[in-house]
């Protein structure tokens, strides 16, 4: 008797979240998206919460498709698109090993670096440096970012992995695309400047984490009289 | 010299050691060539007026991207708690400290408004505008955001949609460019 | 082309001035240099890379680059002959990147100021001429740009480029060649 009052509260307990879900897409979307489009991101929002892939992004897409001026059809193409990339992600991280299975932030963070280019494997290369789930999620992001540079995303996931395998820390990891940008600015094509990075991570992988990162630079020095 | 060398003098010609009425009768049509080929050469000026916020632009960013090491930590608790079912992505109170000071700078000559939309104000247009700054065609917003993922896009007279020149962009599934800070 | 001798403007800051005031810390100051200079050898990075696009981002990427060696311009009153030579080594490595494909896409698009007032005619030989340029290495475009689109003298580009004018002449008589045989080629 209990276990079965207990299995009706679960019940109604994931009845209540899932309606909460469904109140809190309607409510995020109000006045800034069709109502076509609320439906359709209600319904795939409720696929999405049964298949632990993140809402945030497809609400994103619907209200930006409508700021844009962007005809109903066109945003529920693009809202699709992205709930199809968050999936490809999603299968991606978990193919990469049985760890414990990738959380919304990670899935978002992959799938948005689909959109930037990458591949689902490329995806789960990532994944499998074996780092925690936010270094992971930093890497993602980054590696999109660099393909959004125009680094190939080869030799975006190379660079991210030997940087996420050398130890590096969050903040040196987002460091990457700007140190892109500055190998860019002195002639070298993408490609190049994400090749150079990657053969100077994978030789501190080699020897060992980096140390722990020092205070900023100080500005330029004026110079000698 | 073969059959495709100028003569040294109309070499001098081209140099301007010489002219045209100084070369022998036999050089005189290979001469008028020479200075044809001159006649060709473009020397209009050349404007390029968005390099300057283009260069200070790409200045600060460098300069944010250097601050942000140390408020790292804190982005995968911020971002993980911001995104759980459809709740607003904001930073819960404790990681507020983590925000990212970024500006963002657009020159548009002959724009009347200018203002940034993006994930961090629901692609508002109205939500961000930006101001004058310094010359007339410069236009600058200083924001907080929380770290992690943003997409964005610079709004021209509340209808022409700009995607940001200095930062890494991608295609926004409507035919158009997002720009991308990673915080 | 102008002296090196700074702002030539009544009360505006010498560009050392801007230079020591950047160095101290000051760094909005560098958008005077920036605005001061942008376009001064916009012209040369253009014909030199065969578009304003491309001038547009080596001029971009040498003041950014310009910004971090600024410690190391031994003259701050020179700072724009220093920057030249910052430019003029990103012209050359764009010119050894994109080798391959430079010639006909870079020479087609029609650089900034074609497009007003030159007839159909007119701006063709243009256009034919830049390409035929394009088709020169590096050094033989630059002594030809340098001399007949800035106008300095072979004493002056010598000063510049730290050569003599017998190796100058040299280069720019083969120039001469090559382009004749381009645009014969052509024609």
């Amino acid at each position: 008797m209990r276990r079965l009052g207990l299995l009706v509260l679960g019940l109604v307990a994931v009845a209540a979240t899932a309606l909460a879900a469904q109140q809190s897409i309607a409510a995020r979307l109000s006045g800034r998206a069709s109502p076509e489009i609320v439906t359709l991101v209600q319904d795939l929002g409720s696929s999405a919460a049964r298949r632990g892939l993140p809402i945030d992004p497809l609400i994103q897409k619907a209200i930006e498709g409508n700021a844009k001026g962007v005809p109903s059809e066109r945003v529920a193409t693009a809202v699709r698109l992205v709930y199809a990339q968050l999936d490809t992600a999603a299968a991606a991280l978990r193919s990469a090993g049985p760890n414990s299975p990738p959380d919304t932030v990670e899935i978002a963070a992959g799938g948005f670096a689909i959109t930037a280019g990458l591949r689902g494997r490329d995806i789960a290369e990532l994944a499998r440096t074996g780092r925690p789930a936010a270094a992971v999620t930093v890497g993602l992001r980054v590696a999109g970012t660099l393909a959004a540079l125009g680094v190939p995303p080869a030799e975006a996931v190379t660079l991210v992995s030997a940087s996420l395998r050398g130890g590096q820390a969050p903040g040196d990891l987002l460091a990457l695309p700007g140190r892109v940008q500055s190998e860019m600015a002195r002639g070298a094509t993408p490609a190049q400047a994400a090749a150079g990075l990657a053969r100077a991570a994978a030789a501190q992988a080699r020897h060992g984490p980096p140390p722990h990162p020092g205070p900023p630079p100080h500005p330029p020095a004026p110079p000698h009289p | 010299m073969t059959k495709h060398e100028f003569d040294p003098q109309v070499k001098q010609l081209l140099d301007g050691e010489l002219t045209l009425a100084d070369l022998p009768a036999e050089l005189r049509q290979e001469g008028e060539e020479a200075l044809r080929l001159l006649a060709a050469v473009d020397r209009e000026p050349v404007s390029l007026p968005a390099v300057t916020w283009r260069v200070m632009a790409t200045l600060e960013r460098r300069r944010q991207r250097r601050l942000t090491w140390l408020l790292a930590p804190a982005l995968a608790a911020a971002a993980a708690l911001a995104l759980w079912l459809g709740r607003p992505a904001n930073p819960p109170a404790a990681a507020s400290s983590a925000m990212v000071t970024v500006r963002f700078v657009l020159v548009a000559p002959g724009a009347h408004q200018v203002s940034v939309a993006g994930t961090f104000n629901r692609w508002d247009p109205s939500a961000t505008p930006l101001v004058r700054s310094g010359s007339a065609d410069m236009w600058v917003a200083t924001l907080s955001l929380a770290p992690g993922q943003h997409q964005y896009a610079f709004v021209v007279d509340g209808v022409r949609w700009v995607p940001d020149p200095t930062a890494p962009a991608i295609d926004d599934g409507f035919g158009r460019r997002n720009s991308v800070l990673t915080l | 082309m102008h002296p090196e001798t700074g702002d030539p403007r009544r009360g505006a800051p010498s560009d050392g001035e801007v230079v020591r005031a950047v160095l101290a810390g000051d760094r909005e100051r560098y958008a005077v240099l920036v605005e001061r200079y942008r376009d001064r050898y916009a012209r040369y990075a253009a014909r030199m890379l065969g578009s304003s696009d491309a001038a547009e981002d080596a001029v971009q990427d040498a003041f950014v680059r310009a910004y971090d060696q600024l410690a190391q311009c031994q003259d701050p009153n020179k700072f724009v002959g220093w920057f030249f030579l910052i430019l003029r080594n990103r012209c050359f490595a764009e010119q050894r990147k994109s080798r391959s494909h430079v010639s006909l896409e870079a020479a087609s698009s029609v650089p900034t100021g074609d497009r007003s007032d030159a007839g159909t005619e007119t701006a063709e030989r243009r256009r034919a001429l830049q390409e035929a340029l394009m088709g020169l290495t590096a050094e033989q475009r630059e002594v030809f740009v340098l001399k007949h689109v800035e106008g300095l003298s072979y004493i002056q580009i010598a000063e510049r480029l730290n050569t003599s004018v017998p190796s100058l002449k040299m280069r720019m008589h083969r120039a001469y060649d090559k382009l004749r045989e381009q645009l014969r080629d052509h024609a």
